[in-house]
């Protein structure tokens, strides 16, 4: 008796569940620090047998404090050189300096060279395509050559921390949030089409109920992913809106969406009210894989995961933001399903509250006298 | 005459010198950015606070219902 008095909130455990796992995202989500990068370069480009000195801008560096700091330009596996004066100006600046080979390994001009960075602190950076190197095919008196010894011994990085990328930066902290709306909204949709289907089998009409709340609580979450999205966007893309195939169909699918919200509030007649909206809402379920996944993927996108970039995953989405993108996923499908929950238990006490005759049938907004 | 003409170039340099001791990006885009997650978690929060102020103005007008 004690035990069911004390505890007012009904499946306490799943739901405090959820908002521990998002605590823990989003404290643990935001505190993580960024891999070192590199933000600047004094000069993207270098001819072969130059002395080339470069100023390195970089973010969450420590290069006066790393005792060892060494620097390579790599062509490819077979060819690269050490810098062989690396000067730290201070924490975020470092001056490199590499003698160019007057030989280029191969005869096209300019060589893409990828620019590494290691000290013992930050561990190594990478900067793909950082100098390009023209082929001035200068005779081969003496000068430098080309390493061919592999490029092993970087130090590791300490600790857990976030992968860097250029235009990025800290917005990829936004995956556990954005991203992870998206997936938990697939979820609750999932949800919604399964009552749905229950409904149309059994004709029970508390199945109706349920498939229109978490439907509800998915719309909610694809219109806040759209604005994170958009809001991500400008800072990233540089605009709210690039008109990109993904986002015009993410845009189309929750029209579709509003439509559902449109179509039950289209009729007082609980019978049709449910029969059409379960109908719809399989439907726009289904609707969802060509509209979100198959026409993006076919065509050029911006948006990861599509046309032209690498899918979720590999470099995207590194083990250290795993970590916390799988827990974000689950957590917000808690809370969703906590919100949906909500909404199903005030339409039972709204049903029996009519059924006793305790309160009148709310009429539909617009309507003033119903025939 | 006299004092709005120097009123106005007072105006002038200070405008141009706040503007160019300013930090070269706005400050959405200083420091890495990451106050463009921290709109994102707001957005998140206030999405959140919208159902709950929706659900809330429900019960309440079913309560008011009861009462009569």
């Amino acid at each position: 008796m004690m035990n069911e008095q004390n505890i007012r909130v009904k499946g306490i455990y799943w739901k405090a569940a959820g908002c521990l796992l998002f605590l823990y995202v989003l404290i643990g989500g935001m505190i993580v620090p960024l891999k070192s990068g590199v933000t600047q370069l004094s000069t993207t480009s270098a001819s072969s047998g130059d002395t080339l000195a470069i100023t390195v801008t970089g973010y969450n560096t420590h290069f006066a404090e790393a005792k060892n700091n060494r620097a390579w330009l790599k062509i490819d596996s077979a060819h690269h050189i050490q810098s062989y004066n690396v000067k730290a100006i201070d924490e975020n600046d470092i001056v490199l300096s590499f003698a160019i080979p007057n030989a280029m390994p191969t005869n096209e001009t300019p060589v893409a060279a990828t620019l590494l960075i290691d000290n013992e602190i930050d561990g190594v950076i990478v900067q793909p395509n950082a100098i390009f190197i023209t082929n001035t095919r200068t005779d081969t008196t003496a000068s430098a050559t080309w390493m061919a010894s592999a490029l092993g011994d970087f130090n590791k990085v300490q600790g857990i921390k976030f992968p860097y990328r250029n235009i990025l930066n800290e917005t990829i902290r936004n995956t556990f949030f954005h991203v992870a709306l998206w997936f938990a909204m697939f979820a609750l949709l999932f949800a919604g089409v399964y009552y749905a289907i229950q409904y149309l089998r059994t004709g029970d009409y508390t199945m109706d109920i349920k498939s229109a709340s978490y439907t509800k609580v998915a719309i909610l979450y694809g219109m806040m992913g759209l604005l994170t999205g958009a809001i991500w966007g400008k800072f990233t893309w540089g605009t709210y809106w690039p008109n990109d195939i993904k986002l015009n169909m993410a845009a189309v699918a929750m029209m579709m969406y509003v439509a559902y919200l449109i179509l039950r509030g289209s009729t007082t007649d609980y019978d049709k009210r449910a029969k059409t909206s379960a109908s719809y809402s399989i439907f726009a379920f289904l609707a969802l894989i060509p509209l979100l996944f198959i026409i993006p993927r076919i065509n050029d996108s911006l948006h990861p995961g599509n046309g032209g970039n690498p899918a979720l995953g590999g470099e995207d989405l590194d083990h250290t933001l795993r970590l916390f993108f799988y827990p974000s996923i689950i957590a917000q499908i808690l809370l969703g399903l906590w919100m949906g929950q909500l909404l199903i238990r005030y339409e039972a006490i709204k049903e029996r509250l009519l059924s006793k005759n305790k309160i009148n049938q709310t009429p539909i907004v617009g309507q003033s006298n119903p025939i | 005459m006299n004092k709005r003409h120097i009123l106005t170039l007072i105006i002038i340099f200070l405008y141009q010198s706040i503007t160019f001791a300013a930090d070269k990006t706005d400050f959405l885009r200083s420091t890495g950015k990451i106050y463009v997650v921290t709109v994102g978690i707001a957005v998140i929060f206030l999405g959140i606070i919208f159902f709950l102020i929706y659900l809330d103005r429900k019960l309440t007008k079913l309560e008011n219902q009861l009462k009569k």
